[in-house]
């Protein structure tokens, strides 16, 4: 009996699915004997989870220090128990049990289905729970599955024409933080163009061309920020944390040469930008250009958000969208 | 280079410890209160998204479970996509065996730790060795040999198969990224070919086992049932949708990857899995082209290009573009004015030079792949021309473009001839203005020289191209930079009998070779010269007649001489006889100088016998016409001077006897005359060795002796 085992499987192998869409799948239960059960329930969950980690303390002669700690309330989107099969017996060897479930109920419109996303402190995540009830003696049989909610193709935009383009300049002067006084006296002119208007299945593209360095360039990275705001309260709590780091110069690389910005976004990691009542989701982008520098091997682990003496920032905020 | 056979299944089982049945795969979705170990790198597959269906780590399907190997794919019509595998495999062989490192080598911690905690990651039950371990954890270098290098490197190949197999994806990905993150380090110049190779070597098993996975995806249905066999030329809409995703999640991965090159590497490994999501997987290559350009390291960009360069004619793809970009971007490479450090510390002349010998075949395999199959498609020749900035029109309008001087040598060598002839003068230019560390500036002039042989061409155009080099290499002090040009072009002067060119060109070589000390490399290079004027000359009078030959004769020594003697040794014999008195005396000395010359060195036979017959030929050839006496005379000078050739005093006597008798055809009866020839030959005989030869020309001269009727006298 103890080693009854329930597996769910989803019709999809990639278990991306849209609000309209039914989920459809099977429970597989395997046994080694015949037995006994209160039903079989089928459970969705879809919820936003917030956290808020933070300790804030600002100086100055009011002296306010913020604080807080701990879990909202998460929001739930979605919460449904179906009873799949009744009670009832289960026989010996496998069972599968096919089920099909309306994600959205007809007219339900109340609640919104954000997409999948995995940050920091925000969660959205949407699991499918099989249960078998045996009763109040044994532990009733269960299997968890996370799947992938995205945006219904009716509410997606076109795909943009022609994606938003920010061009910028990175020189000694357009930084706002103190740079070492040989980049400083030395100068230093980057630029280049990315998109900012982004489609989640597409990389985020553009160029860069170093024009000139009089202090050779050790390496430029593009960090994808995630900014997460979260209402605690009254208060709006906002976080920003590294998703991830592409490079795409290694070293001193040639003046007036055009080099890609090719930045593939993470799935999960990222989702269209959000902007509910009780949370935010944005996302930006770094070019960071680090210059080679004695001082910079002192710090090898440094934040990558904090502008240091011997790198040059440009900052651009992204909109994340899922398109057609 | 071949890996070693093994027998991965006995392996396995003598390695592997012994196992029991566990409940659920480790990394499989099903119980969230099990926490998956976190993978210890790669930020995006840590726990948060352990849920999320990975292609990576595809759930064991228990029993229905196919293996990629025992699946019954063979009959598939869509085969990995191979490139030209036989030029590649001989490249690298020759790769190999240009740069070999028997040496230790440094490896700094970065890809000692990598290379370590492969030989940590195959005993994981071992704990590491303590010091291995401090090796690690220092920031200096680790010294290992090239060997445990090497075989550290077939180690994690090995350990990627194995976890292929065992359908740990992730660790396959994760072990690969490790290998191509080795190609990082470029300390060890002359390592690093090896090290491309090795490495690439893994690349491309990577890119085939991914290839063969989601081809396997796209034929069968996830209960191991066949859908369909993907045609060879499939098209992206042939391919699944379930093939398709993970397809694009494998360059997710890849794109994830956060350095530069091992993103690069991996992604061209895969870049034939374009095919299943693109019809023309071939858009990529620009983007790739232009992400290498952001590596700066001199040495990993040239071998990352020639990475793509290989991959990329796995898509078979006509397309040349992305070839000439490199070329173009190697060569913006070059340009590049000495940094500030460099030049600081009067950079190392011989670093950099050792970096272009490196660098060299990666730039001749390119430009090879450029100029592949150009002959017979005109198209793509011109193509490249203009991708090259090359084309007519461009060359007199637009700025003229620059190249490097190795660039553009490797650009002359693969050019089909018949485009070089009509662009010679532009070529000329081009080579004009690139004088640079990377390549000798008179070895391209030489080149041109021997392209534009090989090809006929308007008399007018080489007129002014001879006109110009010989303009450009009268500024050369070196005369070995001299010699090697006018080595070339001396054969377009002789084919087209310019003859205006031969005279001064001769005048110019023999100021030159009469001023400066001419090196025994001088001299094997005017040895060319010379023999390439004799086999174009007929006779000895022609020689005569040209100035400043025998000047040119004279300052030459050693073997590169005799070799040049020995041609007009052997050119003036075949030409009947010889009357003329200066003739004579030239040859004289020329055999006489080649006699002395083998003294000294016993050992060459064939060389030896060789000359002995010349100089014999020579002797009998030699004719005085009625002056016998002086006929004689040389005789006696020959057997003076070639004392060491037992074949030659045959000869001698042969002639002294013959001399006799026609002297005794001769009215005049100079009884004297015939004495001497007789007496001369009396003395020479003794000296043959050989008894019977002693014996028969002793025959000989008797005969004489008694047709002269002189016979009294003995």
């Amino acid at each position: 009996m103890s080693s009854a085992t329930v597996e769910l499987k989803l019709s999809k192998s990639n278990r991306i699915y849209r609000p309209s869409e039914t989920l459809e799948g099977k429970i597989v239960v395997k046994s080694p004997s015949s037995f006994s059960h209160y039903g079989v329930r089928l459970g969705i969950n879809g919820s936003v989870n917030l956290q808020v980690l933070k300790l804030t303390v600002r100086g100055g002669t009011a002296g306010i220090i913020e604080s807080f700690y701990g879990v909202v309330k998460p929001i739930p989107i979605v919460n449904k128990i179906i009873e799949v099969k009744p009670s009832g017996k289960i026989a010996a060897g496998t069972t599968v049990i096919p089920f099909s479930v309306n994600l959205k109920q007809h007219g339900e419109n109340f609640e919104k289905f954000y997409e999948t996303y995995h940050g920091r402190d925000i969660n959205i995540q949407y699991l499918i729970t099989a249960d078998v009830m045996r009763g109040y003696l044994q532990k009733s049989l269960s299997a968890t599955l996370e799947f992938i909610v995205e945006t219904d193709k009716v509410y997606l935009l076109e795909r943009p024409v022609s994606p938003e383009m920010a061009i910028f300049y990175i020189t000694q002067d357009t930084q706002r933080h103190p740079l070492l006084p040989e980049l400083k006296s030395g100068g230093f002119r980057v630029t280049g163009r990315m998109g900012t208007l982004c489609c989640l299945s597409e990389p985020i593209s553009g160029e860069l061309t170093v024009e000139a360095s009089s202090v050779p360039i050790c390496s430029i990275d593009v960090h994808l920020f995630r900014i997460e705001s979260v209402l605690v309260g009254e208060k709006i709590v906002t976080e920003t944390s590294l998703i991830q780091t592409t490079q795409i110069a290694d070293g001193d690389v040639c003046r007036n040469m055009t080099l890609p910005v090719h930045v593939i976004l993470p799935r999960l990691l990222t989702c269209p930008t959000v902007f509910a009542g009780p949370f935010s989701i944005e996302f930006k982008a770094s070019i960071v250009i680090n210059f080679e520098s004695e001082l910079s091997k002192l710090h090898k682990k440094s934040d990558p958000a904090v502008p240091r003496l011997w790198t040059a920032v440009e900052t651009l905020p992204l909109e994340l969208v899922r398109t057609k | 280079m071949e890996f070693r056979p093994r027998n991965y299944i006995a392996e396995e089982e003598t390695h592997s410890l012994t196992r029991s049945a566990a409940d659920h795969h480790p990394l499989s979705a099903v119980p969230p209160s099990s926490s998956a170990p976190p993978p210890p790198e790669n930020k995006l597959s840590n726990s948060e998204d352990a849920n999320f269906f990975d292609p990576l780590r595809g759930e064991r399907r228990g029993g229905d479970s196919i293996s990629i190997d025992e699946a019954p794919d063979r009959r598939s019509a869509a085969p990995y996509p191979q490139a030209p595998s036989k030029e590649w495999s001989s490249f690298k062989r020759l790769l190999m065996q240009k740069f070999p490192v028997s040496k230790m080598i440094a490896v700094s911690s970065v890809s000692s730790s990598a290379v370590c905690e492969c030989a940590a990651f195959e005993k994981p039950d071992r704990t590491m060795l303590v010091d291995e371990l401090d090796d690690v954890e220092n920031e200096g270098l680790k010294v290992i040999t090239q060997q445990e290098y090497v075989s550290r490197l077939y180690d994690l190949k090995d350990e990627i198969n194995r976890a292929w197999n065992s359908d740990d994806r992730v660790t396959a990905l994760k072990l690969s990224i490790k290998v191509a993150k080795l190609l990082v380090d470029t300390s060890v110049l002359q390592f690093y070919p090896t090290l491309f190779v090795l490495a690439t070597d893994v690349m491309d098993m990577l890119g085939e086992l991914v290839w063969k996975r989601i081809r396997h995806k796209a034929e069968y249905a996830e209960d191991g049932s066949m859908l369909d066999i993907l045609p060879e030329n499939f098209k992206a809409n042939n391919v699944c949708f379930d093939a398709k995703e993970t397809c694009n999640n494998w360059f997710c991965k890849v794109g994830a990857v956060r350095e530069l090159l091992p993103r690069i590497y991996l992604e061209l490994a895969i870049l034939p899995c374009w095919r299943f999501l693109l019809d023309r997987p071939e858009d990529n290559l620009q983007r790739l082209v232009m992400m290498i350009r952001g590596l700066a390291d001199p040495l990993a960009s040239a071998y990352c290009r020639l990475y793509m360069v290989h991959c990329a004619q796995k898509l078979h793809t006509s397309d040349k573009g992305h070839l000439i970009a490199c070329i173009n971007d190697l060569n913006i490479l070059f340009m590049r004015p000495a940094s500030a450090k460099e030049t600081r510390h009067g950079y190392l002349t011989d670093k950099k030079k050792l970096l272009v010998t490196l660098i060299d075949p990666a730039i001749e395999y390119i430009m090879k792949c450029i100029f592949d199959n150009a002959s017979k498609v005109r198209v793509h020749i011109d193509d490249a021309l203009v991708g090259l900035r090359l084309a007519r029109n461009q060359v007199d309008i637009v700025e003229r473009p620059a190249f490097v001087s190795i660039v553009l040598h490797h650009l002359l060598k693969e050019l089909p001839a018949e485009i070089l002839n009509s662009h010679a003068q532009d070529f000329l230019h081009l080579i004009q203005f690139s004088k640079d560390y990377t390549f000798d500036q008179c070895l391209n002039y030489r080149l041109l020289g021997f392209r534009l042989g090989e090809h006929r061409s308007q008399i007018e155009v080489l007129n002014l191209v001879l006109e110009e080099v010989m303009q450009a290499i009268s500024q050369y002090e070196r005369l070995d930079e001299f010699l090697n040009v006018v080595d070339a072009y001396i054969d377009i002067v002789l084919q087209n009998q310019m003859d205006g060119y031969l005279s001064s060109i001769l005048k110019a070589l023999a100021m030159r070779t009469s001023s400066k000390e001419v090196t025994e490399d001088d001299s094997r290079i005017l040895q060319s010269i010379m023999i390439k004027l004799l086999s174009r000359l007929k006779d000895l009078d022609e020689i005569f007649a040209l100035s400043h030959f025998l000047d040119i004769l004279d300052v030459m020594y050693g073997r590169s001489r005799n070799a040049v003697n020995l041609h007009i040794l052997d050119m003036a014999t075949r030409k009947g006889r010889l009357r003329d008195p200066a003739a004579i005396q030239l040859l004289f000395e020329i055999s006489q100088s080649l006699h002395d010359g083998i003294d000294l060195s016993h050992e060459k036979d064939d060389y030896a016998r060789q000359l002995a017959r010349l100089i014999s030929r020579f002797v009998q050839m030699v004719d005085y016409g009625t002056e016998l006496e002086q006929h004689l005379m040389f005789l006696v000078e020959c057997r003076g001077a070639f004392g060491g050739i037992n074949e030659l005093k045959e000869t001698l006597v042969h002639s002294s006897n013959s001399l006799a008798t026609e002297a005794l055809k001769d009215d005049k009866k100079q009884s004297t005359l015939v004495k001497s020839c007789i007496a001369f030959s009396e003395v020479t005989i003794p000296s043959i060795p050989t008894q019977v030869r002693q014996l028969n020309l002793y025959l000989e001269t008797t005969e004489v002796v008694f047709s002269s009727s002189n016979w009294l006298h003995y």
